[in-house]
């Protein structure tokens, strides 16, 4: 009980204000907004379990302009250890770190009965709290004044999560769009950036001077194309995040340089960019499609989306330390359900 | 059949590639790949686990679609490994 508490649960009628607002109009208790102001600077949040009508309550918080200091409140008919117990699972914090505020002496007595490790205080006691050692932290940073909004966050991710039952739902929801082009003079920089800095989506890890990717940009037998892609989603765009080299003059058609943008790993963005690359070789009417690969001891995941897709590796077809995979252009899996690519 | 090895292996992904409240159950034979769970950073990882945690040594020319597609899949290319090396079925997961 020594340690400073985390948490007030708060009840409300005749506590956070006087009356009982299923009753008749209710007053605000002055001492109560300043102590929700001042412990809330403290990093210490707040909650609410309150016997009554949710909508009712919380509606008396608005217009008082409160209902932002509140996280998680319980406004029900059940028992307030039980809430309490609910706020201290939502929130992540010890029951030892919880107070509790009422003004009935047989709630506060049933609740330390049913949790001993809460602090229960009477509600004639709350504007002594920020007096108390229990609400006194020894040390306040930019963090614990922002403590509030941070689990606000939080509780809106769970529900986002909840929002969509499986992953594929929630891919579905970003709403990606990939775009694959062809690079032209103004993507220069970009593309040359995304080869040196990208190590572990690369599928060769070989530096492309600007000359000679110059030379393969004014190719106009169309043996070599370098394509781009870029990304956007509902949050925003994310720019060019691949590039990829296709020699396809000379039969089989293949995918010597391939590197993607880390800050895009984690949707399957690679998947669907090389699906994306060869459908063009399934439309020319191609069997077979190759892709090189040299191992540089950061780029397993390259070699292994090369496997997983459909790629396999055989011995005689290394050239120089790079190991030439092929596939059946059929057999490649298609783009993932939630890339649109355009 | 001993079901140890798809319940670590559904442990991990749960911890690591599900939302953390998700009560989604998915089947062994689940498509990870297709449904979104793993890409290629995330087969990356969960190789990682399966090396340290089974105490194998995961050759790049395995990461197939036959071996790694499902949990089902994984845990059949775990228990091949083992009965390739008797001495590693000791070792109790």
């Amino acid at each position: 009980m020594g340690e400073v508490k985390k948490c007030v649960v708060w009840d409300l009628d005749n506590t956070v204000w006087e009356g009982v607002c299923l009753e008749g109009p209710v007053r605000l208790r002055p001492e109560v907004r300043q102590t929700l102001e001042e412990l809330d600077c403290r990093g210490i949040l707040h909650s609410i379990a309150s016997r009554g009508d949710a909508d009712t309550a919380l509606q008396v918080l608005q217009n008082y302009k409160l209902t932002d200091y509140f996280l998680v409140p319980q406004i029900n008919w059940q028992q307030k250890s039980a809430n309490v117990v609910k706020i201290a699972e939502e929130l992540g914090i010890a029951l030892d770190a919880m107070a509790f505020v009422d003004d009935d002496v047989f709630e506060r007595e049933q609740l330390a009965f049913m949790l001993p490790e809460v602090l229960t205080i009477d509600a004639g006691q709350v504007g002594e709290l920020p007096q108390m050692a229990a609400f006194s932290p020894a040390t306040l940073t930019q963090e614990s004044r922002s403590r509030r909004l941070f689990y606000r966050a939080e509780q809106q991710r769970k529900q986002n999560e909840k929002q969509y039952p499986t992953r594929e739902e929630f891919l579905k929801s970003c709403r990606m769009c990939l775009t694959v082009r062809h690079m032209k003079e103004a993507d220069f920089p970009r593309v040359l950036e995304l080869m040196s800095r990208t190590h572990q989506l690369n599928t060769t890890g070989k530096i492309f001077g600007p000359q000679e990717l110059r030379e393969m940009l004014q190719d106009k037998s169309g043996s070599v194309v370098v394509h781009v892609a870029d990304l956007e989603d509902r949050f925003g765009s994310y720019g060019t995040i691949g590039v990829a080299i296709v020699i396809s003059a000379v039969q089989p058609w293949r995918l010597i340089y391939l590197a993607i943008s880390c800050r895009v790993l984690g949707r399957g963005i690679e998947r669907a960019f090389l699906a994306r690359l060869t459908e063009d070789a399934r439309r020319q009417g191609l069997d077979t499609v190759e892709a090189a690969f040299r191992d540089t001891g950061r780029n397993k995941m390259m070699r292994s989306l090369y496997q997983m897709m459909g790629f396999r590796h055989r011995d005689s077809l290394t050239e120089n330390g790079t190991l030439i995979f092929s596939a059946r252009a059929d057999k490649i899996p298609a783009v993932p359900r939630w890339v649109e690519v355009l | 059949m001993n079901r140890d090895i798809e319940k670590h292996l559904w442990e991990y992904v749960q911890k690591n590639c599900l939302p953390r409240h998700s009560e989604q159950v998915y089947s062994d034979d689940e498509n990870l790949f297709e449904s979104g769970i793993l890409d290629s950073a995330g087969l990356v990882s969960l190789v990682g686990y399966v090396e340290e945690t089974f105490d194998i040594i995961i050759p790049d020319e395995d990461l197939l679609p036959e071996n790694f597609m499902s949990v089902k899949a994984i845990a059949n290319y775990i228990r091949s490994w083992q009965q390739r090396q008797p001495q590693a079925m000791a070792m109790e997961v």
